[in-house]
């Protein structure tokens, strides 16, 4: 896992302006929409983009210049849905489901389902605290190897 | 990394796979908390390796499954 000591403070920067333009539309921002409100060109953007990817500061697609994941959100349809600050969400995962709410620091509603069963899940979280205390999470890849393929994990 | 009605259901669901960690919603949704709380701040840096372990084990994860630094190359 590559730690962060070297990342660059206009990469920070960028990725923080990333992230409130992700929650301020609701989906993910483009190049071109990051460059309109820096004015900065879309290649640097995408470079920038590049790097906090490297980074692990956010998950791009592998073959598109698009954000994949802004962890916790997710820029793409997911079985983790969350409706929280009056809008509905998706998630990388069970973890970042409650990390919707917990970055927006509001109450939430995931809807998901048992990956057994397929039945579903509903979880309010309130004052921090999910209202079905009987559900369990797995988590199958070790922490040290969350990063060598984020998307499975 | 998913959510389950019951041990019986994840132990069906994982067939012949080795087990992971299994902890409780209540314990995800804490940890959740920890981890994801600052994300959107404005003023957010990176954290190091050796914050996000504090985190993990400040919540009773200690054990080798959630040990950030193995098969770290990059510490």
């Amino acid at each position: 896992m590559r730690y962060h000591f070297a990342m660059d403070d206009d990469d920070v920067a960028l990725r923080n302006l990333t992230y409130r333009q992700f929650v301020e539309l609701g989906h993910a921002p483009t190049v071109h929409d990051i460059a309109a409100v820096t004015g900065a060109t879309p290649d640097d953007v995408w470079a920038s983009w590049r790097r906090l990817h490297d980074d692990h500061a956010l998950v791009l697609q592998s073959h598109t210049r698009e954000i994949r994941m802004a962890n916790p959100f997710s820029a793409v349809p997911t079985a983790y849905r969350v409706f929280a600050d009056d809008r509905w969400w998706y998630a990388n995962c069970a973890w970042d489901a409650f990390g919707v709410c917990a970055a927006l620091h509001v109450d939430g509603r995931i809807e998901a389902s048992c990956a057994d069963c397929g039945d579903p899940i509903t979880v309010h979280v309130r004052d921090e605290r999910p209202d079905d205390e009987g559900l369990l999470f797995h988590c199958v890849v070790p922490a040290g190897r969350w990063w060598d393929d984020i998307v499975f994990t | 990394m998913n959510l389950f009605r019951s041990e019986g259901h994840i132990g069906r669901w994982l067939g012949s796979r080795a087990s992971g960690a299994t902890i409780s919603v209540t314990k995800l949704c804490e940890l959740a908390h920890a981890w994801w709380g600052n994300r959107i701040e404005p003023n957010w840096r990176p954290r190091t390796r050796e914050q996000n372990q504090a985190i993990l084990n400040g919540l009773g994860l200690t054990d080798a499954f959630w040990d950030l630094s193995a098969a770290d190359p990059h510490p």
